[in-house]
């Protein structure tokens, strides 16, 4: 599985010149704090994991590649163009998909609502917006509710509405953070397999904790721990980090993730050390 | 959208179901989209073992199909009014829309039930912040609950903005002229109507009384409020550029109310406490009439729309810029 989900991210990557995804020096504080720290980040074709603990920075990440949050330095190039201008940032915001961690939505609005209100904000054509929000609730299997008020699903239902309404302009640059929350098991293994379907010709950047779903989905890992990036490779490069470390975990893939956290931790904590012993002398 | 094409090989070995996974899934993909691809790809597995299979199909198929059956009825594209009225429709949020017509219907029932002379320049006072309520209760991070999603679309900015402030508008702009043209306008016309005092000199309460029935007969018309609210509205959407639309909503409507209390209150401290308890129908008409009706008063509002009408073009992107910083989830 990882090893195909491999081969076809570097078959595809050799396709564009520009990656969709290029970030230089991308620094995001919210008040006194730095949530991303001077990040630099390419990501090609295919499904990426972008894994941390909790407050590292995924969120104030993908809410910057989503163009919602605007970084106090760095640039942002998405789909080949600069997002700080407002010509080429309306052009990407058409060909993106994001599913906020939290979202909300009107309360008379019905699944088929949703999903067309959404589509006629990315300002896709009018014509297309009712064949393409059935695709959409169909591909995260919610067409027997697609006339149900949001209000009434349960919560991992409301979840994929918010996933439905991410795809339906077939992006090129998705873009979900926690997508996983609230689906049961056998909902997990089919989105993962949508994934999969999407990550095969755009990019998908899932923003999650748990390393299972990266595992299981995703051929590139990223690894983010106190806004700056720990870990960047493919699936199988951060399980082979755990192999034999020791570390806890239930399974490679998650000691690999503790390894690679706890390496730079170990490193900072380090530098600390020197440097205090540095000033001390 | 990608340079990337399927090359004969690649063809072949799919047609043959020898593509390796990976480079199936791209090319599946890619047919979707790609019309060249899709012919060369369907022209490789016509010619590979699967072809006599498909030719059968393809005659079972024409022959089973004596007529065309009729495309499956999916839902109609909604029409433009339809797809307006969705878009605005979130701008109506519940809550707003009930102080709406409690004003309106308070206002109506003070004048009649009560046959309180006050309720139709109170009402007049009252008109121009409630578009501004409106506005402030269906746009932003604070008032809509889909701001994060519509934050990341090209239609979440202005165009968002403006929509919902035209539903605003077009709810309670004929909503509080009706209520106000309903308003009985005083019949009784005083012969000394030209003595009316000024503002700040009411001496007593009996002239007071007096005064007010010949004032109300001089209050503005009920259209009278609808360029200053358009003004205000329009004020409020410049003023949003900068701080959000809710502290601008609450800055130009406290602006408003000052300008209006202000000068009431002054007014009533000159009256010796009198005003406090005897609602001031006199000094409020004189003042709005001042304030609104008039050549020059409509000229000096239609000005101040113009201005901001103005500004707000070229404020125009600031609606769809990200927000530096401020997070709502960390």
């Amino acid at each position: 599985m990882t090893a195909k989900d491999t081969a076809k991210d570097t078959a595809t990557d050799t396709v564009a010149t520009a990656l969709p995804v290029e970030v230089r020096g991308l620094t995001v504080r919210h008040r006194r704090t730095v949530a991303l720290d001077a990040v630099d980040l390419g990501l090609g074709t295919g499904v990426h994991g972008l894994l941390g603990p909790n407050g590292a920075g995924k969120t104030s990440l993908i809410r910057v590649l989503a163009t919602v949050a605007a970084p106090a330095e760095g640039r942002v190039e998405l789909l080949g163009r600069d997002v700080s201008e407002h010509g080429p940032r309306a052009a990407v915001r058409r060909r993106l998909g994001y599913l906020p961690q939290e979202f909300g939505y009107y309360p008379g609005f019905t699944v088929r609502d949703f999903v067309s209100y959404v589509a006629w904000l990315k300002e896709m054509p009018a014509s297309r917006v009712p064949g393409a929000v059935e695709r959409a609730v169909d591909r995260v299997g919610l067409m027997d509710r697609i006339d149900t008020r949001v209000k009434t699903l349960s919560g991992g239902m409301v979840r994929r509405t918010g996933i439905a309404q991410a795809i339906v302009n077939e992006p090129e640059l998705l873009l979900l953070d926690e997508p996983t929350t609230g689906l049961d098991p056998e909902q997990r293994v089919a989105f993962r397999a949508l994934l999969r379907e999407v990550g095969s010709a755009s990019t998908v950047i899932v923003a999650t904790h748990l390393v299972e779903d990266v595992a299981a989905a995703c051929s590139q890992v990223a690894v983010l721990e106190s806004g700056r990036i720990a870990f960047r490779g493919t699936t199988a490069e951060l399980t082979a980090l755990g192999d034999g470390t020791g570390e806890p975990g239930d399974n490679p893939a998650e000691r690999g993730y503790t390894a690679a956290v706890r390496a730079v931790r170990s490193h900072r904590a380090g530098s600390a050390t020197a440097a205090s012993a540095e000033a001390a002398r | 959208m990608s340079a990337w094409h399927v090359d004969d090989s690649l063809a072949t070995a799919y047609a043959a179901g020898s593509a390796p996974e990976p480079g199936a899934w791209s090319l599946e993909k890619h047919i979707e989209s790609c019309g060249a691809c899709a012919v060369l790809v369907s022209t490789a597995v016509r010619r590979g073992a699967a072809g006599p299979v498909l030719a059968e199909v393809r005659e079972a198929v024409l022959a089973a199909a004596v007529r065309p059956a009729p495309p499956a009825p999916l839902t109609p594209p909604l029409g433009p009014t339809a797809r307006v009225l969705w878009a605005a429709g979130p701008a109506l949020r519940g809550p707003w829309l009930v102080a709406l017509l409690l004003v309106a219907a308070g206002a109506v029932g003070l004048a009649y039930g009560a046959g309180f002379a006050g309720a139709r320049p109170l009402l007049l006072a009252l008109a121009p912040v409630l578009p501004l309520a409106g506005v402030a209760v269906s746009y932003g991070e604070h008032a809509d609950p889909m701001h994060e999603i519509g934050a990341s679309t090209p239609g979440g900015g202005l165009r968002l903005l403006l929509t919902r402030t035209t539903a605003v508008l077009a709810v309670s702009l004929p909503l509080l002229t009706l209520a106000g043209a309903l308003m009985p306008s005083s019949v009784s016309m005083a012969p000394t109507a030209s003595t009316v005092p000024s503002v700040f000199a009411v001496p007593s309460v009996t002239e007071a009384a007096s005064v007010a029935s010949v004032a109300s007969t001089r209050a503005p018309g009920a259209a009278a409020w609808l360029l200053p609210a358009l003004a205000l509205v329009l004020a409020t959407l410049v003023l949003g550029s900068y701080a959000g639309c809710r502290t601008a909503a609450g800055a130009v409507g406290g602006a408003w109310a000052l300008a209006i209390a202000g000068p009431l209150l002054g007014a009533s401290r000159l009256d010796g406490g009198v005003g406090i308890t005897a609602f001031p129908t006199a000094e409020l008409s004189a003042y709005l009439t001042r304030l609104l009706a008039g050549a020059g008063a409509q000229g000096g509002w239609a000005a101040g729309a113009v201005v901001c009408a103005g500004l707000l073009v070229l404020r125009r992107r600031s609606f769809d810029r990200p927000a530096l910083g401020a997070a709502r989830h960390v």
